[in-house]
């Protein structure tokens, strides 16, 4: 294409850089209380109302792919391959609002950034959380909104941009009638400039250049999401998994940054140098593997009677099978990876839901296999009333903490020193969280503690032993609701202090075991 | 599928909420389950009459269902909002400790 338009190109590359600009200062809008936190980073400090919700999850499920591949298809092939993403897009909603506000509620209570997170907490499990590394990126958008509310209303709001796309889908058709227009896509064999030639042909040259900005912008937004999810994913589940557990918040951000960038400049080599059809195969199998994630994540956020194994031999059989089934799909001009549908019974099927039918299957038989010889289930760390829980500011662990604070900054000068570094490790908006005169006295408690610390910098090197009255306070959490039980687990995750990180784990486990003991005794009961 | 048997929980989320209120839940239940329905089961609308202005109805009939499902959704979201407050346990994070120390 050597006649380039100047108004359009000129158009295009003065919105691409207003909103570029736009980007860099909406970085300094809204200051961060903590930039440093992986919260803040990587879900915009879990803050985001329902209005830019909206638009963020609207910019990440309607993509380029929206104003260029559904016309493209509708273009090509008509209503089965094009319109399907308007029916599609009906169906996401309602079954979206069935999982995704218990989602939101146990990432909020836990502080999971990704989906592999719940599933390491929900099963005890690596092999199972490393298994969940593919997920659908629109997670992350929907974990950085402020209430659980937010994401429900959302299900209902969203839909209206699929008005949009129902007519944007149609625009396939007009391009097919102006003649003009299918001509010149006929000329170029490529269905996906459909749309570009037709805003070409019917517009004039400042509009096509808005519409054309539309389409380069509206691939950043999911681009942008995608390479953040990436890097969280990396470096929640792998990087502070194997490599360093005692990742401190600052140097987590510092990697998953490193990570996104590298995600981004590899998708772009990724995107020039390799064949055009291995992109289009590899979307095709994506969305064959993203299916299979389904029943871990999804039948785990209601029910924990699936074994972890079960679910993990389930995913790899349907990936298997999808892989293959793919692979083997071929037309006359294509020898391999033709199509995502396969002939099932005289039935046309996608491959992936062949491939979901089979995973469940195989994860319904192994759970009870597995149940019948006693497999270790793995430790849960959720509880149930978590999933429906609705923290506001308050991240569930604060009210005992600030509990344990005011007891703590009574005692000696060892549980103060001991209690001061257990602070730095929790996130930095539990001290407003706490309960207003608890608080108080749990904020003066910790910076005495912080001033003696400062003054003896080498005592806390040297102090290997906790007090009793932080062992005796410790143990008291650890008896207590679901709320303290919470606040001990990630003072025992996150402590710098053996001896302390020892003892409040024991006092979890003490904990756990009475709990199913009443747990098992009620239901006796009853 | 699978997915019927997940949802009757759903409304309440847990369950004495929807123990509490059985209608409400069994209507939230059927307005979630009849909005997916609707879309899947294709043969429904899958016809070129009747025409609704220009359009064949199988268009017509997808752009109409999303404002609707926006509504329905909403409907949806309103009624679970008012199973809530179940009766005895009007703060979340009460609701949460008392179901522990049951």
């Amino acid at each position: 294409m050597s006649n380039v338009n100047a108004v359009t190109f000129t158009i295009v590359v003065v919105l691409f850089l207003v909103v570029t600009l736009t980007g860099f200062a909406a970085a300094r809008w809204r200051r961060a209380e903590d930039m440093l936190h992986l919260n803040e980073w990587g879900l915009g400090g879990r803050g985001f109302g329902t209005f830019i919700a909206w638009f963020l999850l609207g910019g990440d499920l309607y993509t380029a792919y929206t104003f260029i591949a559904v016309p493209a298809a509708m273009f090509g092939a008509g209503a089965v391959t094009g319109y399907f993403a308007v029916a599609y897009t009906i169906i996401v909603f309602p079954i979206a609002l069935i999982f995704l506000p218990r989602l939101w509620s146990i990432a909020r209570v836990h502080h999971y950034v990704t989906p592999a997170d719940f599933i390491r907490g929900r099963y005890g499990s690596r092999g199972l959380s490393l298994a969940l590394m593919v997920y659908p990126h629109a997670v992350t958008g929907v974990l950085s909104t402020k209430r659980r509310d937010i994401i429900k209303r959302n299900m209902a709001l969203l839909p209206i941009y699929s008005i949009m796309l129902g007519f944007i889908a149609l625009l396939g058709y007009v391009a097919l009638t102006d003649k003009v227009t299918a001509a010149n896509v006929k000329k170029a064999g490529n269905a996906q400039l459909a749309v570009p030639y037709l805003f070409q042909h019917l517009f004039p040259s400042w509009f096509t250049g808005i519409a054309f900005s539309a389409i380069v912008i509206g691939a950043l937004v999911p681009a942008a999401i995608m390479a953040i999810a990436a890097a969280n994913l990396f470096t929640r589940n792998i990087f502070k998994e194997f490599f360093k557990p005692d990742a401190s918040p600052r140097l987590q951000t510092r990697v998953s940054q490193w990570v996104s960038l590298i995600v981004k400049v590899g998708a772009l080599l990724f995107a020039i140098t390799l064949p055009k059809t291995f992109s289009i195969n590899l979307q095709l199998l994506g969305g064959i593997w993203i299916l299979q994630t389904f029943p871990s994540i999804v039948f785990g956020l209601f029910t924990r009677w699936f074994h972890r194994y079960a679910l993990l031999a389930g995913w790899l059989a349907g990936m298997i099978f999808g892989t293959v089934a793919a692979y083997n799909v071929s037309t006359p001009t294509t020898s391999h990876w033709a199509g995502s549908v396969d002939t099932v019974f005289g039935h046309t099927v996608y491959i992936g839901l062949t491939a979901i039918v089979l995973n469940v299957a195989v994860t319904v038989i192994l759970t009870l296999v597995l149940r019948v010889a006693r497999v270790p289930a793995g430790t849960d760390e959720t509880a149930r009333p978590q999933y429906t829980a609705d923290p506001v500011d308050t991240p569930a662990p604060a009210p005992a903490a600030a509990v344990l604070g005011s007891e703590v900054s009574g005692g000696d000068l060892p549980s103060r020193l001991a209690f001061a570094a257990c602070l730095r490790g929790l996130p930095s908006r539990l001290a407003l969280a706490a309960p207003a005169r608890r608080s108080q006295r749990w904020r003066a408690g910790s910076s005495t503690a912080g001033t003696e610390l400062s003054r003896e910098k080498s005592g806390l090197a040297r102090m290997s032993t906790v007090s009793s009255r932080m062992r005796s306070s410790l143990l008291r959490l650890s008896s207590g609701s679901a709320a303290s039980r919470c606040a001990c687990r990630s003072l025992a995750r996150s402590s710098s202090l053996r001896t302390l990180r020892a003892w409040a784990n024991r006092g979890c486990l003490m904990r756990r075991v009475r709990y199913s003991r009443n747990t098992s005794s009620a239901s006796a009961e009853r | 599928m699978t997915q019927p048997s997940a949802t009757p929980k759903t409304p309440g989320c847990s369950r004495s909420p929807v123990a509490a209120h059985p209608v409400t839940s069994a209507v939230i239940a059927i307005l979630i389950l009849a909005s997916i329905f609707f879309a899947v089961w294709v043969p429904l609308y899958a016809s070129t009459t009747p025409k609704i202005g220009d359009f064949p109805f199988f268009y017509a009939y997808l752009l109409i269902y999303m404002p609707v499902l926006g509504i329905v959704m909403w409907i949806a979201i309103t009624l679970q909002g008012k199973l809530r407050p179940g009766p005895g346990a009007k703060h979340s994070s009460a609701a949460s400790d008392g179901e522990v120390a049951r």
